[in-house]
């Protein structure tokens, strides 16, 4: 469905040339092309299926934040291309392209008194546009996306007076009322206590299984990614250091590798799915 | 919570028919008792009509002009406060108002103080400073990175007010007695202009200002959520900005050239109107702009007749009034 | 023998009480004044060669020009004032800060005051009675209260046009308009002059006049004074124009605008009788004939 060929980023100067290649692929390097040391990312290769679950793993400064941008058009890559079933993003309208995918920030405030059903009615600006305003329909579309995230009891609350998992809930509504097909959540969980960690998580995994909403989310948490994603990015310093299933990817030499950690990597019967707990430093 | 549609009708008739009342009502009252009947009576020539003269040129033009001038600087503020992401900023933030002081202070001091086809030298030479400021400004925000930097653009806009009012200081103390007392004066701010010179000067600027104002509002209420994710949503961020900053700028350095600088409406306004509109920028823009009105109509009449016959300069009242009211939204948001 | 004594002992005693005395009598020699309405009293009375400072703003009569100058009413150079080593400082008596200065100089002062119209040759008086010229400053109080009542008589039984006296506005509109008010040399000038000030029933020297005052009050004569380098004839018709904004006035309608350029209209002196007569002359021409 989402696909990134080859892409680079640079925040300064732009390099190199497109290139398509393998999906799978440890630290590449292009024949020919030139890499410069402020790329922020380097000829990245992603593909996302209808209903996926993926996390882009890595650590601070890895060039999550910058991929996800990439892969929703937010700008577009110094080189590579970003396709949306088959079409480069770079010949959609930005509003297009909000219709499908949608965007959800680590954090959001507002230095105005919104209320919830304020910032959730905001999702449907692709629909409407600068000077269309809301119907009736608009309305039950945020209602249900309120209802989907558990937040419809806020609706009429100030935003800024949530806990932060209520905020992080409502701007998921609020990026569910866009009607998308795809999901990018940079960074859900950062900011959270565990208690409002587990609460998001929940929802996420409720939205794929059930709504069959595609997510990508990028993450430097490990437990996170092993609890949530089906499969993994892992991203080191711009390059792909491995793609694929979550159980085949995520192993104590790739950990040791991303972070520079001893770690243990099991399944962990009661919960499900594979914890990763640290051991000391490599 | 009503959609949207009902609540804008309900905000545009209830502010829209308190200007009306404000403008029927204002020109009526004043320092010197007229009465309706004699102002309309068609059997008295003009000329001998005091009623009618007092009602229609030294009164009307001024209550148009409060309500021009209330509406731009009350919608600028709120413009102004999306913009740079502070509920306390204000058309004068910028060095916008600062610029046109010193414009029509340069133009008193050097006697540049003359007709150009009927329309006043003064208000222009406003405006052509504010326009210099905002260039400036302008110029040092967007320098660098793909569209505006607010931390620059603020840096800048009050490293220019600072500036400007540091010249326009060193300009009045060099100037002559009289200009010094004529810019002190105009620094005050006053409505009485006697005529729609000042006021079709810079009339076409307000038109352009308010056809931006039209496009800016659900692009501001996104951008206000963060500038990333108002672009993934379709927002043309940049432009957005721009065309805030430049029409901002436009409707105060318009406003401040007719009527010399009025502080506290750009501040004040907004936030009034908010406590009955709630945030969203697509009934705070309009109803701002109408309450902007008549708050200047009101305070424009309070100025004029509170110790008639002397009026007091009308930037008094508003900061009278203002300045509690802004203390008081201090100490509300500091809870 | 002891009461000799005594007289003989007493006598340098004497001297030196008849020379503090003497001294004390001396009239003022070098004399700085700080209002050019004074400094063309003193030359009024005839002793404008006794002046060592003059402000800048003095430009009358011709001979100051050649006098050294010490600033102005808000900004007096005080260590200029004392370099010149005056016995004698004419300053307002708004100068508080100036007059403890010359106190701790030990320079005497007199303060003047800007009042009224019979203040000017009540202050010409008392002027001339502190240098030493009473005589003839007492003659010079008296030449003007004459040509003051000559201009009277010439006036009487003259109708008094309901006048509004404007001392300053923005030169292209009509916006900062100041008229004089009820009270002041301003006033008394007019009403001298055969005008009825429009503003009569406002004690003060100086009224703000907006678009409605103006209307409301309906002057039949607008006399507008302009003063200092900047205005010169070639302006005039062009600044009386701007009053064709309020042309229901009933001056405007019927041209009784007046442009007079003058600075002896603005310094209560003793040209203030030049400027009564220009002013009858503008609102009565035929009586000047």
């Amino acid at each position: 469905m989402l696909r990134a060929a080859d892409v680079s980023f640079t925040y300064r100067r732009a390099t190199g040339r497109a290139r398509t290649g393998a999906m799978e692929s440890a630290m590449t390097q292009a024949p020919g092309g030139r890499e410069r040391h402020d790329d922020v990312l380097k000829h990245v290769f992603l593909e996302v299926d209808r209903g996926d679950l993926v996390g882009i793993l890595g650590p601070n400064g890895s060039g999550k934040t910058t991929l996800l941008k990439l892969l929703g058009g937010v700008f577009p890559p110094a080189s590579g291309s970003v396709t949306l079933d088959g079409r480069p993003l770079a010949g959609w309208s930005r509003r297009e392209i909000a219709r499908r995918i949608a965007f959800v920030p680590q954090e959001t405030s507002t230095p105005f008194d919104f209320t919830v059903l304020d910032i959730v009615l905001m999702g449907r600006f692709p629909h409407l546009g600068t000077f269309a305003l809301e119907g009736p329909e608009d309305l039950a579309i945020a209602r249900r996306a309120l209802e989907a995230t558990g937040t419809a009891a806020f609706e009429g609350r100030a935003f800024s007076t949530l806990s932060g998992g209520e905020k992080q809930r409502v701007v998921v509504a609020s990026a569910l009322a866009q009607s998308p097909e795809l999901l990018l959540l940079d960074e859900p969980t950062a900011s959270l206590d565990i208690g409002h960690q587990i609460e998001v998580q929940t929802l996420l995994r409720r939205l794929n299984a059930d709504g069959g909403v595609t997510m990508v989310l990028s993450t430097h948490d490990l437990n996170l990614a092993a609890a949530l994603c089906r499969r993994l990015v892992l991203l080191k310093d711009g390059h792909v250091l491995a793609t694929g299933r979550t159980e085949d990817v995520l192993t104590p030499d790739t950990v040791r590798e991303l972070y520079h950690v001893n770690a243990e990597v099991a399944w962990h019967p009661r919960a499900g799915h594979l914890t990763v707990v640290p051991i000391g430093r490599s | 919570m009503q959609p949207i549609r009902t609540r804008l009708a309900i905000a545009v008739v209830v502010f829209g028919a308190l200007l009306l009342g404000a403008l029927a009502f204002a020109p009526l009252v004043g320092s010197t008792p007229i009465s309706l009947a004699r102002v309309f009576d068609r059997s008295v020539p003009f000329a001998d009509n005091l009623d009618a003269q007092i009602f229609f040129i030294a009164r009307l033009p001024r209550v148009v002009a409060a309500a021009l001038i209330g509406a731009s600087l009350a919608a600028a503020g709120a413009v102004f406060q999306a913009l740079l992401r502070n509920p306390l900023a204000t058309p004068d933030t910028l060095g916008v108002s600062s610029g046109a002081a010193l414009g029509a202070m340069l133009a008193i001091t050097f006697h540049l103080d003359f007709s150009v086809s009927g329309l006043p030298t003064i208000p222009l030479a406003s405006f052509a400073g504010s326009l210099c400021a905002l260039g400036v400004v302008y110029a040092l925000a967007t320098g660098r990175r793909r569209g505006l930097s607010t931390t620059v653009l603020l840096l800048a806009g009050v490293t220019m007010t600072g500036f400007l009012s540091a010249l326009t200081l060193f300009i009045q103390y060099l100037a002559d007695f009289t200009a010094t007392f004529r810019t002190v004066r105009w620094l005050m701010g006053s409505l009485d202009i006697g005529s729609y010179g000042p006021i079709l000067t810079v009339l076409p600027m307000l038109i352009v200002a308010f056809g931006m104002f039209a496009t800016l509002p659900r692009p501001l209420d996104l951008i206000s959520l963060g500038a990333d994710a108002a672009a993934a949503r379709g927002v043309n961020v940049a432009r957005a900005e721009r065309s805030a900053l430049i029409s901002a700028s436009l409707a105060t350095g318009a406003a401040v050239s007719i009527g010399g600088p009025i502080s506290f409406i750009g501040l004040v306004v907004p936030h009034l109107v908010r406590l009955f509109v709630g945030s969203d920028h697509r009934l705070v823009l309009p109803s701002s702009a109408l309450f902007g009105a008549v708050f200047l109509i009101v305070c424009d009449l309070v100025a004029r007749t509170a110790f008639a016959p002397i009026e007091l300069p009308v930037g008094i009242i508003t900061a009278v009034i203002g300045g509690p009211f802004f203390l008081w939204l201090l100490t509300r948001a500091s809870r | 023998m002891k009461t000799m004594q005594a007289r003989l002992a007493a006598l340098p005693v004497i001297a030196l009480v008849l020379l503090a005395a003497a001294n004390q009598a001396a009239p003022p020699r070098r004399i700085v004044s700080l209002i050019p309405a004074v400094t063309e009293m003193l030359f009024a009375i005839g002793d404008g060669q006794r002046l060592v400072g003059v402000t800048s703003y003095d430009h009358f009569p011709p001979e100051v020009s050649r006098i050294a100058r010490v600033g102005g009413l808000l900004d007096p150079d005080v260590e200029r004032i004392l370099a010149l080593r005056p016995d004698l400082v004419i300053v307002y008596n708004t100068q508080v800060e100036l007059k403890q200065r010359l106190d701790r100089a030990g320079i005497g002062y007199y303060s003047y005051e800007h009042r009224a119209l019979p203040d000017i040759t009540a202050t010409l008086r008392a002027i001339g009675a502190r240098i030493g010229s009473a005589d003839r400053a007492n003659a010079a109080a008296a030449g003007m209260e004459r040509a003051f009542a000559a201009i009277r008589s010439n006036l009487s039984g003259t109708a008094h046009p309901r006048t509004m006296l404007v001392f300053e506005r923005d030169p292209s509109s009509l916006r900062n308009i100041y008229a004089s008010g009820g009270y002041g040399f301003l006033h008394d000038m007019l009403e001298a002059a055969g005008g009825r000030n429009v503003f009569d029933d406002l004690k003060q020297q100086s009224v703000e006049v907006t678009t409605e005052i103006a209307l409301a009050r309906q002057p039949d004569v607008i006399i507008e004074l302009w003063y200092g380098d900047s205005v010169s004839a070639l302006d005039l018709p062009r600044r009386r124009l701007a009053w064709n904004a309020l042309g229901s006035v009933p001056a405007v309608r019927n041209h009784r605008v007046y442009e007079l350029v003058g600075d002896e209209f603005v310094v209560p002196g003793p040209r203030v009788v030049d400027a009564t007569r220009r002013l009858a002359r503008t609102l009565h021409p035929e009586k000047y004939r």
